[in-house]
């Protein structure tokens, strides 16, 4: 089980309050997370990530353990602590607002 | 030391200054020659709102010697619920002066430097010359995008806050080794799909958080004291009451501030961020609008309009036009619940996502659908004044 933290507007896009909990099967991986976030939330695809690259959209980036994951290969492992759910993996959007 | 421009000589405090900052002189990380250098310092505030409030105060009381003020906008009503430097007697008037005003009230020994305008490409440059640090608190991409671009031509630092709902986000850019707004977030989200706060609202409090948290890593450049948010993205949640911070990093291939930079000079930044066809339309993509006027002459004459309303059921209790409600995210189940054969007229609050609403009604083959023009703010301001605004 990992705990996902999705920026405000896609929250209430998704119509979920605080954390998302998903499953994931085999290896947990950016790629495998986002698979099963966007299944679970279809109105979610194309916001996170782009509908046909399926790239991290550039005003989008990926957090773990106070680290930027932003650049690392969709395929690799996430962090231990995110795997045993003990930190959220963070999908951080641009917020403009003052 | 981040300070970019140090006092070639110190600036000396009169007796009632060394009064009024005793707090701070018999601090060892402030003293005497600390509060000389807040009295030297040239801070920019851009934008007086939500952020720019809190900022602008602590930043006047603490005895910063040069405050400057970037604002174009007058005060109304709906600002008063955060914008804290503005009062219900300042409705109506110029932000730059209400703020200036209070500035005076709170600390006679700040310099204020008024710019009654909108911070611009052509502006930006000349403006900032006069600073040593830039404090963005402005409420958009494009300027965002302006201010950061400016602050990495001109090699000052940009103390950073944005808000939005319950959350915050906060950093120091363009100092040093660390990473600027565009290492970040190289490019802006397509306008309309991340709400502005006047679309999704913004907690009272939360600018004044973050706003207390711009002016903090202000005074701390100054002094250059502490740690600063170089390199680290600070994120507030305030429902949770959770900080949490992450590590950011210069990105080699950034195209202002990378090895090989691709932006030399201002560009422009509402073409950037795409508003341009936004502002053009009154909407994010282009539809068929109907005016509120002619609107209200149609149900008042008994023509045969559904009124749809995509906004929120929160927002539907505060004024409504006694549409069917289906907000925009469950447009695309729901849309069974509407008869094509009858004229649509959608509406929310502003118009923008009433316009994505008619967009895609009419890519699921409905014919007679258009979008009210400014939304039911523009009902509250054409048609009905008793409506409230929000
Ligand atoms: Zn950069």
């Amino acid at each position: 089980m990992i705990r996902v933290i999705i920026p405000a507007h896609l929250r209430t896009l998704a119509r979920v309050e605080g954390e998302v909990r998903v499953e994931v099967e085999g290896v947990a991986t950016q790629r495998a997370v986002l698979d099963a976030l966007e299944e679970r939330y279809p109105m979610l695809r194309g916001t996170i990530r782009d509908h046909v690259t399926q790239k991290r959209r550039p005003f989008v980036r990926f957090f773990a353990c106070e680290r930027d994951l932003s650049h690392e290969a969709p395929d690799a492992r996430l962090p231990d602590a995110v795997i045993a759910g003990t930190e959220p993996f963070l999908i951080v959007g641009a917020i403009a607002g003052g | 030391m981040a300070t970019p421009n140090e006092p070639a000589a110190p600036m000396t405090l009169s007796n009632d200054e060394v009064l009024r900052y005793s707090r701070h002189l018999i601090m060892p990380e402030v003293g005497v020659e600390g509060q000389q250098r807040i009295k030297a310092a040239r801070v920019l505030c851009v934008g007086t709102g939500g952020l720019g409030s809190p900022l602008a105060l602590y930043l006047a009381a603490a005895g910063v010697g040069t405050l400057g003020l970037v604002d174009f906008d007058v005060v109304d009503y709906t600002n008063l619920q955060r914008q804290i430097i503005h009062t219900t007697g300042d409705v109506g008037r110029s932000k730059v002066q209400s703020a200036a005003e209070k500035i005076a009230a709170i600390n006679p020994f700040v310099q204020v430097l008024r710019f009654e305008a909108k911070l611009t490409s052509a502006n930006a440059m000349e403006i900032f010359r006069e600073f040593d640090i830039i404090a963005d608190g402005t409420d958009n991409f494009a300027t965002r995008y302006l201010v950061n671009d400016a602050c990495v031509l001109s090699g000052k630092p940009n103390v950073y806050a944005s808000i939005f709902r319950f959350e915050g986000q906060a950093s120091v850019f363009g100092a040093g080794s660390g990473p600027c707004y565009r290492c970040l977030y190289p490019e802006p989200p397509p306008p309309g799909s991340v709400p502005s706060c006047v679309e999704g609202g913004v907690l009272g409090v939360l600018p004044g958080l973050l706003g207390v948290i711009q002016a903090t890593e202000v005074i701390k450049l100054i002094l250059g004291a502490g740690d600063s948010l170089i390199g680290r993205l600070l994120l507030v949640d305030a429902l949770a009451m959770r900080f949490r911070e992450v590590k950011i990093s210069r990105d080699p291939e950034c195209p202002v501030c990378g090895a090989n930079p691709t932006v030399k000079e201002l560009i422009d930044y509402e073409q950037f961020c795409g508003v341009r066809s936004q502002e053009s339309s009154g909407a994010v993509v282009q539809v068929p609008e109907i005016q509120p006027e002619e609107l209200k002459r149609k149900l008042d004459g008994g023509a045969d309009v559904f009124v749809l309303d995509v906004r929120e059921p929160h927002e539907y209790q505060i004024c409504n036009l006694g549409g069917h409600l289906i907000p925009l995210g469950e447009l695309p189940q729901r849309v069974h619940e509407l008869d094509r054969s009858r004229e649509i007229v959608a509406h929310c609050k502003g118009g923008v996502r009433s316009a994505k609403a008619v967009a895609f009604l009419q890519g699921a083959g409905f014919e007679k659908v258009s979008s009210l023009a400014g939304g039911i703010l523009a009902w509250a301001d054409k048609v009905d004044s008793k409506m409230p605004k929000y």
